[in-house]
């Protein structure tokens, strides 16, 4: 199934587990270089730079090879484009295969470009052939799973499970095969299957060679959850897809849902995600939170934006105090230390060049411009004009 | 998550890899089931001040001219008083090697403090002008720099060293670069150049009395923003050669202080720095000669220019990589 030699495969993921203890400090430097000694592993880049720089110079490749085919596929142009396209989907498996059996690459840069690429073929040809979106939909979901699979390959998992959710909302959208209004919770559905399947290969031994998408099947059925319930998201789209008029003093139906699930969800992520200790699903209700705070805010201005900033800053800080006070002293489970091959350095160094741009720049600025008789004042960091 | 690196884990004491004795001790650790909210709840905190003294700071624009100056200041003034107090109170005293709160939240409220004193001066001299021409700026940068050194707090140095370049006129943020209105005077270029300079003069002693090193990659960033670009406005200028002589040498250092530092955050803005102020010469140095004469063949190389930076990007950051581990 996986088209990796098996024996490298294995000493790329244990290799990549020796760094992750020689980060938390069980390993030292010297083992860990022993231990690279002995592992040869396929080659791949870590580094997301190098990786995107070798996606680039991969595309470049692959157009330059689909050039020179079009030469003599040109032909076809005409009639039977969905052949050309066929013959570029293949061409890129070809390379894929190439670089995956024969070159051992794995995650290197070049192979991304080439196991996109195909994908990306494959579905215009089932695009361009049927002339369905549909079937575009189908064949995304199809090859974006084989291509995770055979390839490791995590974004392909993301192309799939879109392709999913595509599939989904043209059935109900364009072909109604239900009333379009129940969309929100189909897609509620599709989220807690898809999650469902998380907590199961999450489980078994079977897939250990593809935790980052595992991860991305979390996250994105986390966040599919949350966004299909949201009230923002529900009201504009009902607005714009269904053509929903909503007069004044009126909602949209069952509203008070979206309403419940807009505030609950973050809060059951939030805690949820402390009892089974996820920082995924932490991070998420905390993202979602936010968002959903954005919702409210978006129809009714309860507060006027600096009395909300106030608060909402002064409410932040003694959450996180009383959350810093409660936790601090404890040894296990939850805790305030900083956990082993944590980088803390990074987070204090990443705040100190942040502020500058967020906050008190402004006044300063003000003050240098008054003597030239600017006209307004910029307060304290929100204001734009002068 | 565990269940499945411990395979990977007990992989590695069938090979050999690793001891038992290590097997135990990973064993030990994953039992404490740790999972740490460390920077979760500092990243809380960090938001939440910025949150509040953006309120304050719009709180006070709205209302300019409706509530008493006299009842803000005094506010303003009580806040930071107890903050500073109650931070004081805490410190640990000044020291030379890094010096942590016992409770991080000391941190944040120090932050909360020098922006509060930030907008309070920024208050006093729009009311009552107290402060000469730009010397407003230079107390709230003398307020930042106190605060850092003090306190031990990077995110004040910031602002210390964000007051200097705006008492010399320049405002480096990333939307100020982004719309080109770094600053409107040319001769500011020399300034901020110069005070980049300065800053790694600064950082230089610092090193060599140990003072404080670990605020190294804040000085660092400053500088090399600074000089990055004032050079490349430079560059744009009548005496253009300067300049490039100027960006070579500073990127040269650059280059040499990443690899001491093994910073590839620092690594990557040198290149790109390095890598614009290249092109401009460049573009410059092509627009001398007669461009019909080679129009064709630079439309040909124009692709091959593109791809071979990109790969000459690659190997640097590789090579950087490997002399990093």
């Amino acid at each position: 199934m996986i088209v990796f030699n098996k024996e490298l495969l294995e000493n790329t993921f244990l290799l990549a587990e020796a760094k992750r203890l020689n980060d938390q400090g069980f390993v030292s430097k010297s083992q860990l270089a022993a231990i690279k000694g002995q592992l040869p592993v396929l080659k791949s880049n870590n580094n997301v730079l190098i990786r995107i720089g070798f996606f680039l110079l991969g595309s470049f490749l692959f157009s330059s090879i689909l050039g020179v085919f079009s030469l003599f596929t040109s032909f076809l142009l005409e009639s039977h484009i969905g052949i050309m396209l066929f013959i570029y989907a293949v061409v890129a498996v070809v390379v894929s295969e190439f670089l995956a059996r024969e070159q051992d690459r794995f995650g290197y840069g070049l192979d991304d470009a080439f196991i996109l690429g195909f994908q990306g073929f494959f579905c215009a040809t089932i695009g361009f052939s049927n002339e369905s979106p549909l079937a575009a939909f189908i064949a995304m979901a199809c090859i974006g799973l084989i291509a995770c699979v055979r390839y490791l390959h995590t974004l392909s998992a993301l192309l799939s499970l879109i392709g999913i959710v595509g599939v989904i909302c043209y059935l109900v959208l364009e072909m109604k095969v239900v009333n379009s209004s129940f969309l929100p919770f189909i897609l509620l559905l599709l989220a807690i299957i898809f999650y469902l399947i998380y907590a199961k290969i999450n489980k078994s031994d079977r897939f250990i060679y593809y935790t980052n998408s595992i991860w991305l099947l979390q996250g994105f059925s986390l966040l599919l959850g949350y966004f299909a319930m949201n009230y923002l998201v529900v009201r504009e789209l009902s607005e714009s897809l269904l053509g929903l008029k909503i007069a004044k003093g009126q909602d949209i139906p069952f509203a008070f849902l979206f309403y419940g699930f807009t505030f609950l969800t973050p809060t059951f992520y939030i805690v949820y995600s402390l009892y089974i200790k996820d920082k995924l699903m932490l991070l998420m209700g905390f993202l979602t939170f936010g968002f959903s705070i954005f919702t409210i805010r978006y129809y009714y201005q309860l507060l006027p934006i600096e009395v909300a900033l106030l608060l909402g800053g002064t409410l932040l800080f003694i959450v996180a105090y009383f959350a810093i006070r409660k936790i601090k002293d404890k040894e296990t489970g939850v805790t305030f230390k900083p956990a082993r091959g944590s980088e803390i350095d990074m987070l204090s160094n990443l705040e100190a060049l942040v502020v500058n741009s967020q906050v008190d720049l402004k006044p300063m600025e003000s003050d240098s411009k008054m003597p030239f008789g600017g006209g307004g004042f910029s307060g304290g960091g929100s204001g734009e004009s002068f | 998550m565990t269940t499945k690196s411990n395979q990977f884990t007990e992989k590695l004491l069938a090979r050999n890899l690793i001891s038992e004795t290590q097997m135990e001790t990973i064993k030990n650790h994953e039992a404490l089931g740790i999972f740490s909210l460390h920077n979760e709840l500092r990243f809380l905190l960090y938001l939440g001040v910025l949150l509040f003294t953006s309120g304050i700071g719009t709180l006070i624009y709205k209302n300019i001219d409706t509530i008493g100056h006299l009842a803000v200041l005094g506010l303003l003034f009580i806040l930071t008083g107890v903050g500073f107090y109650f931070s004081l109170k805490k410190a640990k005293g000044f020291d030379k090697e890094e010096v942590l709160f016992d409770n991080p939240v000391y941190d944040y409220i120090v932050l909360l403090c020098t922006i509060l004193s930030c907008i309070f001066i920024g208050y006093l001299q729009y009311q009552y002008k107290i402060f000469g021409y730009g010397l407003s700026s230079l107390v709230c940068s003398f307020i930042g720099f106190a605060c850092a050194y003090y306190f031990d707090n990077k995110s004040a140095l910031s602002i210390g060293i964000t007051g200097l370049a705006t008492f010399i006129g320049i405002t480096v943020t990333p939307k100020t670069l982004l719309e080109n209105e770094i600053y409107s005077n040319p001769s500011l270029t020399y300034y901020g150049i110069a005070l980049g300079g300065l800053l790694l003069l600064w950082l230089a002693y610092s090193n060599k009395i140990s003072l404080k090193k670990h605020f190294q990659l804040v000085f660092l960033t400053f500088a090399l923003q600074l000089i990055g670009v004032c050079s490349i406005a430079g560059l744009l200028e009548s005496y253009w050669y300067i300049f490039a002589f100027l960006l070579a040498a500073f990127v040269y250092y650059f280059y040499k202080i990443s690899y001491e530092i093994e910073s590839i955050f620092l690594f990557v803005f040198t290149v790109v720095y390095g890598y614009i102020g290249f092109n401009i010469v460049l573009f410059k140095l092509i627009a001398f000669v007669d461009i019909s004469a080679f129009a064709e063949f630079l439309t040909i190389l124009a692709p091959l220019y593109f791809i071979g930076s990109i790969f000459g990007f690659i190997k640097l950051i590789q090579h950087f990589n490997k002399e990093k581990s």
